[in-house]
């Protein structure tokens, strides 16, 4: 319990002085022949040719962007090409001591790290494991391609290599049997089982993630530890600040329990190149000098930071060797500012007007590859022959290889004129996962026992009764039903785990999670800094690694502060990795009211708007369960909206109210609340209960019999009830709380539009929220949609009801004034 | 500015409207979108709204007034402003059509101006106009009326915006017997049949004949005792003259009555008639695919037997399917006999352009006085049809008069 952490304020307000360690800068200075005692001579050469591959990748690719051909193989490549020409040796260095079971998220300008990963894993697997990866692999597709080429039985670690290459450059170039089969591209190429987890087209967008990673390593106890390579530009970012400050949180080593207890196994690795983009980081966009400055503001440990010589690969493994050592003592997490310089520009199309060619030349003449060879040379270790011969055998294989990649037939792309939908099968993995381990789930008492389970049991489980409402405080409620749910999995599923902010011991800020704290341990249940974009990214990285979770915004309001988690990264990984990776992530976003502009908007159309996700908003305590028990099954992200304004509601419409046992609503399927015949109202939310006032007066007042559709879900949405229900009744209106323009109203009113032209005595029409702020909880009448409005827009555009006078405008000159004025 | 505003005009046929409520006077403020007034036509209501703001400044015609479409009734604009040359009836209280009416539009030369066009709006005007003219029917009211069978455009409107909605199509079949019978299910209770191309202009010809044209049909009869005794001679010896049947002896007859009545053996032409110096005839032939009608060209240079001889043929060539369409114009009445039907009157539809058609009928037995004694007679009957537009009832009538008078005498007819 944080309680436990006594805030003392004498300790609080005692004078006294911070005081920082020194952190090291480039203090590795042996020379090779020092290091002999701990490489064999074919490591040390090894890693020269490891350099020099990735340099030829490189090199093949800009001169291909540039000129289009390589060695008279012409190609046009129009794609992206962020190249690492300069950055070899901090990329191998850093691999060298890695394999299958570290875990790599890489960047945009990722492609040697991806190599050099792919490379040591290599050489540290069995030829067997290798071979059972490559044919198991799109079911040996694109070992295929490799062995398909080479009649006699190659070398297995060469054929290895191959397809690394292969599978790298395939993808670069958008071929089906690229390493995600073309979805993800250059900016996104990856390959798991070497243990290359995505790279991020988002700058420092690996950051949150990779801490997810780590919280996955930890949490589920697996081997080895996970690097977010970032480039110093990311230090501007956010988002990365809130991976490293979350990262390091006190409690994992103050309140997380038994083996639990310590640091994360993870390391945010700035690949320094001393450029973002065009900015310089050191000296123009930011203050740092040193950016391992920045590691002494974490935390007391000051994250392990120092800076390393990434020109030279032997001082980056032995920086790795001491860093690895710290994580595995549970001590992390570790910061390393890797110098480094990239010899080309940000991309080809950037001509480097922002440093001077003195600059770069004076970078080039300590070139790795010519320093290091010149050190291999010095210490007789290779001959230029050696040199040679290896030079031979990389264009060899670099000539091969594109040959292959460029091949139509060979490397074909997704033929989406046979398969139109073929992406489209990628965006959700609609898998049924009851548990992503088979180990016994970690919990403090057995489920029985939960106190707010028992509190549960004593409460009447429908929200009427004997033709009377049930009392708020005897009535079964909405948040026990997400409650219910939840408690259920956690105890199934060993790796769920929930956080954000004030989860534990608050029992999140609704109270829907009051009861889970004396049920679960730290580690699968915590609270985080007010970091949305973290808490979202985490999420994202535990889930990609293997395992399940339930992250949550306190308010739909915040979804802003995790934009690019939401947008780009938990919508876009199963179908960027063509469906290699699962995303068992529920994000709870909850709706206010009251409480004004920024804390009670319904942004249900921002989330839908982007593919991959899946949208839910229940509003019956019957649905939330089972819709959370169906989010919970699946293997999707599933942004699961509540209202606050019905938490506490009860269940008027199940008969027999909501079941004690398992069942679940499939995603997808809106569901009939109130049965009428002369006018379909299609409700998102809690306007649910307000669309039933008005379904009570347009029939006692004007014997309008109104049918209510409760969507439950927005994506995806089965429209055939309501297709149905608007063939009976010809007329539909659309409500829910948020802003109507630009609303997931609109879209469902247009495709209603479209799909129920012939059966519509008039247009559907949406009643929504005004385009305004959310004003005073006072003034929230005149914002949100009231019953009134439902029958004002049916008497101006759908039916016109004799004798009502309406209250508010639904005139079709209004509206265009209104969208004159852009409100 | 002070802006009028206009009685709109509600389909092509309206030519004015009836003011029915004025739901603002004079010196009332109006915003955008108030309901101004209603008004009506023969067929339905509507409202019209204001569409620009400001004060109601003058009121030219009052509830249960008629007004002409595109005429002024009222002028919206600022306080102070002066409506009064926007009063169509000048400060003498005369409406344009009524002007129009007292100067008769005079012989070339005349040098009175022609009347003024009424008051026209001069924003969005042309679309206005279009938008006015449109029927605005809900989808779902559409189909219900094709469902049922009814014309929505009798519907009165009652949806938003003058839009007919469901329950105006509804209202609209109470009133035909049978609406309330449960909806019939297709493939138990009936099927449907798309029409063949031959039906479909049969379908829209006849329906343009009826909806375009003012048809009057007059129904008659005459003795056919000599037409019958003169056929049963021919019949004694048909190695002789061929068959000669009713129709060819009718066709024979009305090809020289009709030269006596050039009105209906005419083509009408909007404001023209075209009076044909040829006598071409069309007979109406039943075939398989419809309703065939093939021109006897030059009938009244034809002897009876040569008029059989080639009806029989075109006949033939209809029922085959082998009748050269150039066969099946240029007649400018018809003929179409519908007694070996045993059909004792009837309003034969006519073939548009023609002005006239001449329905044959069924021989009845009746009796008549002669000299103080009843006679049984047989009497054909004959019912004639004709444009309205291109003739009146009178000359009409002449001409069944004297169509009969030439059957009942038709061997003087052969002998002429």
């Amino acid at each position: 319990m944080a309680k436990a952490l006594f805030i003392d304020p004498k300790e609080a307000r005692k004078s006294g002085e911070i005081t920082f360690t020194n952190i090291p800068v480039n203090k590795y200075q042996k020379s090779l022949k020092e290091e002999q005692e701990r490489f064999s001579r074919d490591d040390l050469f090894r890693i020269y040719r490891d350099m020099a591959i990735i340099r030829e990748f490189e090199n093949m690719l800009y001169v291909i962007k540039t000129t289009g051909e390589y060695h008279g193989i012409k190609y046009d490549y129009p794609g992206p090409a962020h190249l690492s020409i300069g950055q070899e040796a901090a990329a191998v260095g850093q691999a060298y001591l890695l394999d299958k079971d570290d875990y790599i998220f890489g960047s945009h300008r990722s492609h040697g790290e991806i190599l050099a990963k792919g490379l040591s894993a290599i050489e540290k697997m069995s030829p067997q494991d290798l071979y059972g990866i490559m044919e198991k692999y799109f079911d040996g597709e694109i070992l295929k391609v490799i062995e398909g080429q080479n009649k006699r039985k190659a070398n297995i670690k060469e054929t290895a290599v191959k397809f690394l290459l292969y599978g790298t450059l395939a993808e670069i170039f958008g071929r089906r049997t690229g390493f995600q089969r073309g979805l993800g591209g250059s900016m996104h190429v990856f390959f798991t089982p070497f243990g290359i987890y995505p790279n991020n087209a988002i700058v420092g967008g690996s950051a949150g993630i990779a801490l997810g990673a780590a919280l996955n390593k930890k949490i589920n106890r697996k081997k080895g530890i996970v690097i977010a390579n970032i480039g110093d530009g990311a230090l501007g970012c956010g988002p990365v600040w809130e991976a490293m400050n979350m990262a390091a949180m006190g409690q994992f080593w103050k309140l997380w329990e038994g083996e639990y207890r310590g640091g994360l196994p993870l390391i945010f690795n700035f690949f320094n190149n001393h450029y973002g983009m065009g900015g310089q980081t050191a000296g123009e966009t930011m203050g740092f000098e040193m950016l391992a400055r920045v590691g002494a503001g974490i935390n007391p440990e000051q994250m392990h930071v120092e800076r390393v010589d990434g020109f030279n690969p032997l001082a980056v493994i032995d920086a790795m060797r001491r860093k690895i050592e710290i994580l595995e003592e549970k001590k992390g997490p570790v910061l390393l500012d890797v110098v480094t310089y990239r010899f080309v520009g940000h991309s080809p199309s950037d001509a480097s007007t922002y440093r001077t060619k003195e600059e770069i030349q004076a970078w080039q003449e300590q070139d790795p590859l010519l320093t290091y060879k010149e050190e291999l040379l010095q210490a007789g270790l290779a001959t230029e022959d050696d040199f040679r011969e290896t030079h031979e055998y990389i264009r060899e294989l670099l000539d091969e290889i594109l040959r292959l990649a460029v091949d139509e037939k060979i490397s074909p792309r997704f033929d989406l004129e046979k398969n139109p939908n073929l992406i489209g099968e990628y965006m959700f993995s609609n898998e049924r996962v009851e548990k992503f381990d088979d180990r016994p789930c970690e919990v403090l008492i057995p489920k029985e026992e939960n106190p707010r389970l028992q509190q549960i049991k004593r409460k009447i489980r429908t929200g009427i009764k004997d033709g009377q409402p049930v009392a708020k405080s005897k009535t079964y409620q909405l948040r026990d039903g997400i409650f219910e749910a939840l408690l259920d999995k956690f105890y199934t599923d060993p790796t769920l785990i929930a956080f954000g902010e004030d989860n534990r011991d608050w029992g999140g800020a609704f109270a829907v999670y009051r009861g889970l704290t004396e049920a679960l341990p730290y580690h699968r249940l915590f609270n985080t800094p007010i970091s949305e974009a973290a808490i979202v990214a985490s999420g994202v990285g535990y889930a990609m690694t293997g395992g399940r979770v339930v992250v949550e915004l306190m308010y739909t309001d915040f979804l802003g502060r995790a934009g690019d988690e939401v947008f780009n990264q938990l919508a876009k990984w199963q179908a960027m990795s063509a469906g290699q990776l699962k995303m068992p992530v529920i994000l709870r976003v909850s709706v206010g009211s009251k409480y004004g502009a920024q804390h009670s908007q319904d942004w249900t159309s921002l989330v839908a708007h982007i593919p991959g996700l899946k949208v839910v908003f229940p509003a019956t305590p019957y649905d939330a369960k089972g819709l959370m028990n169906s989010a919970l099954m699946g293997t999707d992200p599933v942004i699961f909206f509540e209202s606050q304004r019905i938490y506490d509601i009860g269940e008027m419409f199940h008969p027999g109210g909501v079941p004690e046992g398992y069942y679940e609503v499939p995603i997808g399927e809106p569901d009939c609340k109130r049965e009428g015949k002369d006018l379909t109202i299609l409700t998102v939310g809690a306007t649910l209960y307000r669309a039933l006032e008005a379904a009570e007066i347009l029939e006692k007042r004007y014997g309008i019999e109104a049918e209510i559709i409760d969507a439950r879900s927005l994506v995806p949405f089965n429209y055939q009830p309501v297709l149905d229900s608007v063939a009976k009744t010809g007329r539909i209106i659309l409500t829910g709380d948020a802003c109507e323009r630009g609303s997931f109203l609109k879209e469902m009113a247009q495709t209603i539009s479209e799909l129920a032209f012939d059966y519509l005595d008039a247009p559907p029409v949406v009643v929504g929220a005004r385009n305004w702020i959310v004003p005073a909880h006072e003034l929230e009448r005149y914002f949100f949609p009231q019953p009134e409005w439902i029958i004002d827009a049916v008497h101006e555009r759908i039916l016109p009801l004799s004798g009502h006078t309406p209250a508010t405008d639904f005139s079709l000159s209004g509206q265009i004034a209104r969208n004159r004025m852009g409100v | 500015m002070a802006t009028p505003v206009v009685m709109p005009k509600q389909g092509q046929s309206v030519e004015s409207c009836l003011i029915t409520k004025w739901y603002k006077k004079p010196g009332d403020r109006v915003r955008k979108g108030d309901l101004l007034f209603s008004y009506e036509t023969d067929k339905a209501s509507f409202e019209e709204e204001a569409e620009t703001e400001g004060v109601l400044l003058a009121v030219f015609f009052s509830e249960g007034e008629e007004v002409p479409v595109m005429t002024t009734v009222g002028v919206i604009g600022e306080e102070g402003e002066d409506a009064a040359e926007f009063d169509p009836r000048g400060r003498d209280g005369k409406t344009p059509a009524e002007e129009g009416k007292e100067t008769t539009p005079g012989t070339a030369g005349d040098a009175s101006p022609p009347p003024e066009a009424p008051e026209q709006r001069s924003i969005g005007d042309k679309q206005g106009e279009r938008e006015e003219e449109r029927i605005k029917i809900s989808p779902r009211a559409r189909n219900l009326a094709a469902q049922r069978g009814v014309d929505y455009r009798r519907a009165t409107p009652t949806g938003p915006q003058g839009r007919i909605i469901a329950r105006d199509i509804a209202a609209l079949s109470v009133e035909l017997p049978g609406a309330e019978a449960p909806p019939l299910q297709a493939g138990g209770d009936f099927e449907e049949v798309e029409f063949s191309s031959a039906r479909k202009l049969i379908a829209r010809r006849m329906h343009a004949s009826l909806s375009e044209s003012a048809q009057v049909t007059l129904h008659t009869s005459f003795d056919a005792s000599s037409l019958i005794a003169l056929r049963k001679e021919i019949k004694k010896d048909p190695e002789r003259l061929g068959h000669i049947t009713f129709t060819d002896m009718i066709v024979y007859a009305v090809a020289r009555t009709i030269r006596n009545y050039p009105e209906l053996n005419a083509h009408i032409l909007g404001d023209k008639l075209r009076l044909f110096r040829r006598v071409h005839l069309g007979v109406a032939v039943d075939t398989e695919r419809g309703l065939l009608v093939p021109t006897l060209f030059d009938a009244d240079r034809k002897t009876l037997v040569e008029t059989a001889v080639e009806l029989k043929r075109l006949a033939k060539e209809c029922r085959e399917g082998t009748i050269n369409p150039d066969y099946l114009t240029g007649a400018g009445f018809t003929i179409t006999n519908l007694g070996a039907l045993g059909i004792e009157s009837f309003t034969p539809v006519i073939n548009p352009p023609q002005t006239g058609i001449l329905g044959v009928n069924a021989i009845t037995w009746r009796i008549k006085e002669d000299k103080g004694e009843y006679l049984h007679y047989p009497a054909m009957g004959l019912s004639l049809t004709f444009d309205h537009r291109a003739l009146d009832g009178a000359p009409a009538a002449r001409f069944l008069q004297e169509l009969k008078e030439n059957l009942e005498k038709f061997i003087f007819l052969l002998c002429k």
